[in-house]
Formats: C-alpha cells, sequence, structure tokens
C-alpha cells in the first residue's frame, strides 16, 4: 500500500514548477513509443506486401507518409497529456526557439528542399543520375538528404538543399537515349559495306531499337582512314550495356569481312631516291 | 512440352533439352539451348508439380519492357467499322516450380529473337517488345513453341477514316492460353481517334479447350488497377 501511494504521489508531483506531472511526461512518453512502434509495424508489413507491387520510388514515399501520419497521430493523441500553463517557460522558450531558430536554418532548408524534390520528382529512387559532382544510383530520398551510391560502390548523402540547387542529370528520367561511336576503316576498304555489315550487327542485337532506328554514315575522310559515324538508340536503363557489347561485335565482324581498323600512319616523299647501304648498318649494328 | 508435370518432367527435341533429375532429397532443374550454355538450378523440394507454360513476352533477355508492339501491313478503316484479324507474336515458354500452394518462375526461354522498340518520343513514351506480323484472316499455322496467334478486333470508334499499322499491349493485361498445338490472345483494339486508341484482353481463348497460362506479370502491380494498353503516340 505504501509503494503504490508513493507511486501516486510520484506521478501526481508536478515538474518544473508546471502543472504537468511526471504522470502525464510518463503518458506522452508512452503513446509516442507505442505510436513509433505502430508504425514501424505497419511500414514494415506494408513494405513486405508491396514491395512487388509498386514502383520502389513510390512505395518508399508511401510508407514514409504512412510512418510520419501514424507519429503524428500518436503525437496529437499525446499532446493533451502536457497541455498546461506554460507561460512560465516562455521566457526561457523565446530565447531557445530563437538559439534553435539559427541553429536549424539549414534543417529547414533541407527540409523544405527535401518536400520539393519529393513533389517535382527529377529523381527518384534507383535512378542512374549525376547531382553536381556525383554520380551513382539513387538509394534513398529522405526529408534530408538523398543517399546515392557511386558507381564504385561508395555510399554518398547529399543534402536536399544541395540537391535541389544543383544540376542533376537523370540518365533514366527517359525511357531510351543515344549514344554513338567512330569507327575508322582504311582508305582501300568499301564504306559501304562496312556499313552493311554494322547494320546486320545492330539489328542483331535486341536492344538496339528497331525505332528510332540507327544512323549510320561516312562522317569523315580523316587523315588515317574514313571514318564511319554510328548512332544507337537503346532502352535507358541498358545503354551502357549494349555500348560497351556492341563495339567488339563491330570490329569482330569488320575484321572477319577483311575489312580493318586503320592505324595512324604518315606517307614521306623524298626528292631524291634514298640509298641504303645494308651493310655498314650491320657493321654499326655489331658496333654497337 | 506444355502443361504440368510431376518432378520427374524432361523434354528433349533438337534445340532444347530441360527438365529436372533427383538430386538427393532433392532436384535440379537443368536446361541446355542448341548452342547455348547449360543452366543448373537447385529446387529444394521432394514433392510437387512443374508448369511449362507460355508468358508474357516482354522478359527476355532481361525485362526491360512491359510492353508489346506489333506492327503490320497498313488498315485503312472506315468510320465506325469494325474488322478482326489474326497476327502472330513472339512466344517466351516460362518454368515454374508448384509446391504447397506457392509457384515460383524458375526459368524462361524463348527459340526466337528478341527486338524491342520505343513507341512514342524518349520522354513519355514506351519500351515495347517488337514484333512484325502478316494479317491473317485466319488462324494461321504456326509453330507453338516459336509464335503465338492474337484474335485483334479493330473497332475504329470515330467518325474519320484511320489509318492503323501497329498495336501496343500491356503485358499485365496479357492473357494467354495454350494447347499442344496453338498459343493464343484474345484482344480489341479500339481506336479513339486518329492518334489514339486502348487495347484490351479478354479471357478468351481463339480456340475451345485451351488452358490458360500463369499469368506472371498479374502480382506485380496492383490489383485493382485495370491495365489496358494505352496508345497516345499515333497508331503507324
Amino acid at each position: 500500500m505504501v509503494i503504490v501511494e508513493r507511486l501516486q504521489e510520484l506521478l501526481q508531483a508536478p515538474l518544473f514548477g508546471t502543472s504537468i506531472t511526471f504522470g502525464n511526461l510518463l503518458w506522452l512518453v508512452v503513446i509516442l513509443a507505442l505510436s513509433v512502434i505502430i508504425a514501424r509495424v505497419t511500414v514494415t508489413n506494408l513494405r513486405r506486401a508491396l514491395e512487388h507491387k509498386m514502383s520502389k520510388n513510390e512505395l518508399e514515399i508511401l510508407l514514409k507518409v504512412i510512418y510520419f501520419t501514424i507519429v503524428i497521430l500518436g503525437v496529437v493523441i499525446a499532446l493533451p497529456n502536457i497541455i498546461a500553463d506554460l507561460s512560465g517557460l516562455l521566457v526561457a522558450g523565446g530565447i531557445l526557439g530563437i538559439i534553435i531558430g539559427f541553429a536549424s536554418q539549414s534543417v529547414v532548408s533541407n527540409f523544405v528542399s527535401g518536400l520539393f524534390l519529393m513533389v517535382e520528382q527529377p529523381v527518384k529512387i534507383g535512378d542512374n543520375v549525376n547531382v553536381g559532382d556525383i554520380s551513382g544510383n539513387v538509394e534513398d530520398i529522405s526529408v534530408l538528404s538523398t543517399t546515392v551510391k557511386t558507381y564504385d560502390g561508395v555510399y554518398v548523402r547529399i543534402p536536399n538543399e544541395k540537391v535541389f540547387n544543383s544540376e542533376i542529370t537523370n540518365y533514366w528520367a527517359n525511357v531510351a537515349r543515344r549514344f554513338d561511336y567512330v569507327v575508322g576503316i582504311r582508305y582501300q576498304d568499301d564504306a559501304e559495306k562496312a556499313i552493311g555489315i554494322i547494320k546486320t550487327v545492330l539489328k542483331g542485337h535486341p536492344f538496339v531499337l528497331k525505332k528510332p532506328s540507327p544512323t549510320l554514315y561516312v562522317e569523315e575522310l580523316g587523315d588515317n582512314g574514313v571514318n564511319i559515324n554510328v548512332k544507337v538508340w537503346s532502352p535507358a536503363k541498358v545503354w551502357w550495356d549494349v555500348k560497351i557489347e556492341l563495339l567488339w561485335k563491330i570490329k569482330v565482324a569488320l575484321e572477319a569481312e577483311g575489312i580493318e581498323i586503320p592505324f595512324p600512319q604518315r606517307t614521306i616523299w623524298f626528292p631524291e631516291a634514298l640509298r641504303v647501304d645494308t651493310r655498314s648498318g650491320e657493321t654499326n649494328g655489331k658496333e654497337q | 512440352m506444355f502443361g504440368r508435370h510431376d518432378y520427374s518432367f524432361q523434354y528433349s527435341n533438337d534445340q532444347i533439352t530441360f527438365g529436372l533429375q533427383p538430386d538427393g532429397e532433392c532436384h535440379r532443374y537443368f536446361r541446355e539451348m542448341k548452342g547455348g550454355k547449360r543452366i543448373e538450378k537447385n529446387v529444394v523440394s521432394q514433392r510437387g508439380k512443374i508448369v511449362v507454360c507460355p508468358v508474357e513476352p516482354v522478359n527476355l533477355p532481361e525485362p526491360v519492357a512491359t510492353n508489346m508492339e506489333i506492327e503490320f501491313d497498313p488498315l485503312f478503316m472506315e468510320p465506325f467499322s469494325k474488322k478482326t484479324i489474326f497476327l502472330t507474336f513472339p512466344v517466351e515458354i516460362g518454368v515454374f516450380v508448384v509446391a504447397k500452394k506457392a509457384i515460383k518462375a524458375l526459368d524462361i526461354f524463348s527459340f526466337v529473337p528478341q527486338k524491342y522498340s520505343l513507341y512514342g518520343p524518349s520522354n513519355g513514351g514506351a519500351i515495347a517488345r517488337w514484333a512484325y506480323s502478316p494479317i491473317y484472316e485466319e488462324i494461321p499455322g504456326v509453330n507453338p513453341l516459336e509464335c503465338g496467334v492474337i484474335k485483334l478486333t479493330v473497332h475504329n470508334t470515330t467518325k474519320e477514316w484511320v489509318e492503323v499499322s501497329c498495336a501496343l499491349f500491356d503485358a499485365f493485361s496479357m492473357k494467354l492460353y495454350y494447347s499442344s498445338e496453338l498459343v493464343s490472345m484474345t484482344a480489341v483494339m479500339r481506336i479513339l481517334s486518329s492518334k489514339t486508341a486502348e487495347t484490351e484482353f479478354f479471357k478468351e481463348a481463339v480456340v475451345e479447350g485451351m488452358k490458360k497460362s500463369i499469368e506472371f506479370y498479374l502480382g506485380r502491380d496492383i490489383p485493382v488497377v485495370k491495365h489496358n494498353g494505352l496508345m497516345e503516340w499515333g497508331l503507324v
């Protein structure tokens, strides 16, 4: 009985000279903790149920909205427990507010930028992007920062304000993209035949798009050979794989038909015929 | 080849050898195509079924699209006209393992080369598995392991003449049926304007007695959302 009375006294004891009791504070903590637990359980189960039914980006945004809705609901339910006359804390609170305001300037800026990024969606989770001087795949977009995994596997956290103000290149925003090669052949090779061979290689690759069709033309009569320009459209998600795979196939196909890639060469004309003394050359060689 | 089989299933012809073989207490799936590498997968299951059936042809060589575009010779449709034609499409074959009411895709392969295309502009258009088909007035004789047949009703709902030479289909709404002689789908293409149309599949086999394929793309999206193919970037 004594313990219960002590406990009741403790729970009803006012804190910091306000009408808020220890019991109120305990309820606040319990309700907030419960709301966080419920939010996490809900989000985990929803993620499991929906991960194959929605795009990753949409799913992550939905889960974040659900998570914060439940937590905010918990705060709303918990708040009446600490509603009290807080006038005693106003002065201290005001000063604290100014300090926090200055300190959290960048936090607020990142938060607002994060909201704009979620609405505008210049990048989505999984996209292949360049943000400023950082290149890689977007791993996560949270309210304060965007996480990018660079091509060499390094984790980079970029504050949303920086993402919002940076120049963004999104390689996956459009479903298809074009890349090109310059293929050089020797002057004695038949350029039309070479174009035909390259066209056959392109036709045989599933991800060289039928429409827009590839464009091939003689671009330049170069110093060392004839340069053929090859422009290819491919699905944006696989363009890099296609690009590195095709170049070698083109080279192999051309060589199989006797068409070779020219080496740098220079023709030198002498006004008089050169006399080569092979014997003295051999002698010099021996002396060396 | 198509159908529901025991774990003792093995199939072989001049192009492919595949099936399951016992491996201790489990099984081993194998597949070897002519001129290709042998694929093996361990199946940790003692009793179950293997289902071999055609699947939505947008998975190979790797999934980059959820649409299929079939190009055909131009049709000039008079206002409010309707025409039923038969087109062919490439077949992809799925091998599924079924045990304890759960199903899992083990393998997908095809005997025909793949080609993809861009329908519409690169910003806003769609990547689609591409195929050309002649127009047939009746079901064409094709090898069911390579080509399927779509019974397509083209319906011009506009009061204008319209030229049509392609149809875009959404893999999420495809309803494939199969038998030992034929793989089929039944669809309608409603022309809404000279530039737009929608395509929809029906749960209906072209020939009676055909079995329905497993819908590989059904579980990947929210079931309440209706997936019709929308062609908003032209019909030619």
